[in-house]
């Protein structure tokens, strides 16, 4: 198992290897020489908040709900469809009936507005 | 100490490190890097059990969108919203209260478990390698494990509407006569709502109109 | 495609199919039109103000499922040796179908009490109803369910469900508070017992309660490979898990607050039919997986843990429930207790083939006393002038005697006096465990249930001995044909048990497990 997916780790452990030396190399060797000016933040405008009372509508959490549900559907229907013959017509009865519910799923949540960002 | 036992030890490790920023940070976003961290370590584990299928989902679905999921809910109620709740004295000894009492119970089943005086584990044959194969999934979920699998139709249905339910809050009302949105629209009345209200020109008004272009 | 298959799921397989066709309906019906200040304006929400038909049709589609699991059960799940492949996953025998018999019965007259209750608390959501109809159908693969695979993934479909109808009343603190307390803890059990499953599985290599049970059948011989301190983890971990469900002492802190934070139908549900299934399935996993001699005996086994579980129970809950002043929270501590007394019957389950049919009984006794008890509070109450308190209630057998007497023969059931169902269930629980020698449970379980008839009897004391004093908020009772039908068949129910118990006794008796 490990001789199939060496390619990938080694391709991982490269990676990983060239983003830090980018990330950390570029603190080691580069000048540094901070003054006030050059910290605060561009130009204009007030020093920044931060991020501290953003919060986000509801409508993203439904938004990404739906989006796993259906995700999980794909998932199912990915070995479905790798072993489409040998499955046979049990493996389509199977399929059809899940899909089917889906797609009722699907046309509830549009018909009720939940795929609709304004409302 | 084999290639195979190193890759498991550094997925467990891992996995664990991952666990342990999950419970222990502060931040509720840290938490949810450290479930990610959790969640990779657990697909290599996968991966080393020959589920290959079973890795790839993990990270597809868990990393991609459940953790993603996750972070939408922390930023629903602001990434701050845990504060505060650790200066309640009573509330931190309930905690560490129960976390110990938990810790302690679990270290003497673990005791019990491995010291017994004949602990024997169920022997697991060693898995072939096409054990986790997409085609052995599909074999199983749509072969002797079908039952599971159309239950869970009723699983995912129940969440749909359940998310309709829980994150719509009371529906709103608009006029009768005038399509709110597009997919309104499409399922009820005429194309275009503004054509609906206007009517049809006279024949009067297209000569009158005629005149007047000429 | 098998036809006996087809068959012996068609109690699940309607059910379900009408979840789906009522979804249908109720996100492509005719949206409602506003009357009164926002009149002409129409919802943007096509199942909103439709409560009363999709209660209806999910109404029926419930008692229709109820009424082929009758006709499964005079077919004869024997005869349908087809069914035999779905096994382990779904196992259709009379137990099954017992179970889905009481499910959808609960389900449907909880169903009919939302089209009642809804619309008067301005609740009125269509989500409710689809979402009542599939937890019923996760509630029946609960417990149809075998193996832990589609146990867990049928727990998961009947909690999600529930979850959401808590938490339907959007902005209000005491909904968002039960809805959460619920979804923590009860995922939180869920995992507990998933744990105890991964164990199990650990241990004896299977997930279906047959295997297990013959694995740890081979403990003690030298050829076995089971770990008996990893199967005793388990056996606490899967019992605790369920203990959530059932809310068992001590693990019911969330049912007073979950109870009555939620909408008063799905706080019937969750008492009827969530807890119902937990029991089926803790009786299937118990007497198959865990049915060992020497595992379901006095001093080595679960026994000792379930009546440890059910004298708490007992105990705790009689004792805080009479000192509720809020109707609603007094039910929420009596289905505690009630759980207390069904567990005499599981640990009864040990030595006397009695054990399984009284539990069963039991349960329908519960069923139809509470779903009757939360309706007649529901009755009890419009909007604005609901029935929360005792005093509340004072006089309310002068003013509205109808309402009352409903309400008074509910309690009496629970209470479990004589011509009542719930006197029988008693009984039979009670014998059962004297055949088991369990003559200290049975004694604490009667002084319990004479504990138990103070707090009920003292809401039929405020309704027809105390006057309301002077300008004290009064319940009215609201009017809605949905509540007074599922009223008429909960007390129909009853009476029927209580004064006729024959038949629902065979029943119950042919329905039981035997040891696998």
């Amino acid at each position: 198992m490990l001789q199939t997916y060496l390619p990938m780790f080694v391709m991982f452990a490269i990676v990983l290897v060239i983003s830090s030396v980018m990330f950390f190399g570029g603190q080691l060797i580069g000048p540094k020489n901070p003054n006030p000016e050059k910290l605060s933040p561009f130009e204009c405008g007030n020093d920044s908040e931060g991020a501290k009372n953003t919060k986000l509508s509801v409508k993203f959490y439904l938004t990404a709900i739906l989006f796993v549900v259906f995700d999980i559907e794909v998932v199912f229907m990915y070995p479905w469809a790798t072993l489409f013959k040998t499955l046979g017509w049990n493996g389509f009865a199977t399929m059809f009936s899940f899909i089917v519910a889906l797609v009722v799923g699907l046309a509830y949540c549009w018909k009720k507005g939940a795929l609709e960002w304004e409302s | 100490m084999t290639v195979g036992n190193v890759f498991f030890a550094v997925a467990s490790v891992v996995a664990l490190l991952g666990a342990f920023m999950t419970i222990a940070s502060q931040s509720p976003v840290r938490s949810a890097v450290g479930l990610l961290i959790t969640i990779v370590g657990i697909a290599a584990l996968f991966l080393m059990l020959n589920a290959q299928f079973l890795a790839a989902i993990q990270l597809i679905v868990y990393a991609g969108a459940v953790v993603v999921l996750f972070v939408f809910v922390i930023m629903l109620l602001g990434p701050d919203a845990g504060d505060g709740e650790g200066t309640v004295a009573r509330a931190r000894v309930a905690r560490y209260g129960a976390g110990a009492f938990f810790a302690l119970l679990a270290a003497a089943a673990a005791h019990l478990v491995t010291r017994a005086p004949d602990a024997v584990f169920t022997p697991f044959g060693a898995v072939d390698p096409e054990h986790g194969s997409v085609e052995a999934i599909g074999r199983l979920l749509f072969g002797s494990d079908v039952v599971p699998f159309e239950l869970a139709t009723a699983l995912l249905i129940v969440a749909v509407v359940g998310a309709i339910a829980v994150a719509r809050g009371k529906p709103h009302v608009r006029r009768q006569s005038k399509s709110a949105s597009p997919t309104a629209r499409m399922f009820h009345g005429p194309l275009m709502a503004r054509d609906a209200q206007r009517p049809l020109p006279t024949k009067a008004e297209k000569a009158a109109k005629a005149a007047g272009g000429a | 495609m098998n036809f006996d298959i087809l068959l012996a799921v068609s109690p699940i397989l309607a059910v379900a199919i009408g979840g789906l066709l009522l979804m249908l309906a109720e996100a492509f019906g005719k949206p409602m039109v506003l009357t009164g200040p926002q009149a002409g304006l129409v919802s943007t929400d096509a199942g909103a103000g439709r409560s009363d038909e999709l209660a209806l049709g999910s109404a029926v589609i419930l008692f229709a499922g109820a009424l082929i699991s009758v006709a499964l059960w005079k077919v004869g799940p024997e005869s349908l040796p087809g069914a035999a492949a779905l096994a382990p996953y779904l196992i259709i025998d009379r137990f099954t179908l017992f179970f889905c018999f009481l499910l959808c019965l609960g389900g449907g007259l909880a169903s009919l009490l939302a089209g009642g209750y809804l619309p008067e608390h301005n609740l009125d959501r269509g989500e409710f109803f689809p979402l009542l109809v599939f937890s019923t159908v996760g509630a029946m693969a609960v417990a149809a369910s075998g193996d832990f695979l589609s146990f867990f993934v049928a727990l998961e479909t009947m909690s999600l469900g529930v979850y959401c109808m808590i938490g339907l009343r959007r902005g209000n603190l005491r909904a968002s508070e039960a809805s959460l307390k619920y979804f923590l803890l009860g995922s939180f059990a869920a995992a507990l017992t998933l744990m105890g499953g991964a164990l199990l599985y650990g241990a004896t290599g299977h997930t279906d309660f047959v295997g297990i049970g013959q694995g740890i059948a081979t403990i003690g011989k030298s050829t076995s490979a089971v770990n008996a301190p990893l199967v005793l983890v388990a056996v606490a971990l899967v019992i605790a898990g369920l203990a959530f469900k059932i809310s068992a002492v001590p693990f019911h802190m969330w049912t007073p607050d979950a109870y009555e934070g939620a909408p008063t139908p799905t706080t019937t549900y969750m008492s009827v039919a969530v807890k119902s299934a937990a029991f089926a399935v803790l009786l299937r996993i118990l007497v198959i997986g865990f049915g060992d001699p020497r595992l379901a005996s006095w001093g080595t086994g679960w026994p000792t843990i379930v009546a440890w579980l059910s004298v708490l129970s007992m105990i705790v809950a009689n004792v805080i429930a009479g000192r509720q002043e809020s109707v609603k929270r007094m039910l929420a501590y009596s289905s505690i207790a009630h759980a207390g007394y069904t567990l005499i019957g599981v640990v009864a389950t040990m030595h006397s083939g009695q054990g399984t049919p009284s539990v069963l009984f039991y349960l329908l006794t519960y069923t139809v006393s509470t779903v009757g008890a939360f309706g007649a509070l529901i009755l009890c109450g419009r909007r604005g002038a609901e029935a929360v308190s005792y005093e509340d209630l004072a006089g309310l057998g002068k003013r509205h005697p109808a309402a009352a007497l409903a309400f008074s023969l509910f309690l009496l059931s629970l209470a479990g006096v004589p011509p009542t169902a719930g006197f029988f269930g008693k009984l039979y629980v009670f014998s059962a465990a004297v055949d088991s020698q369990l003559n200290v449970l049975v004694v604490i379980g009667l002084l319990n249930s004479v504990i138990g008839a103070y707090y009920y009897l003292r809401v039929m004391v405020y309704m027809y001995m105390r006057e309301p004093e002077p300008g004290a908020p009064l319940a009215t009772p609201m009017r809605s044909g949905f509540v007074v039908a599922a009223l008429i068949v909960a007390a129909v129910f009853v009476l029927v048990c209580g004064i006729l118990p024959n038949t629902s006794l065979d029943v119950a008796a042919a329905a039981g497990l035997s040891h696998g």
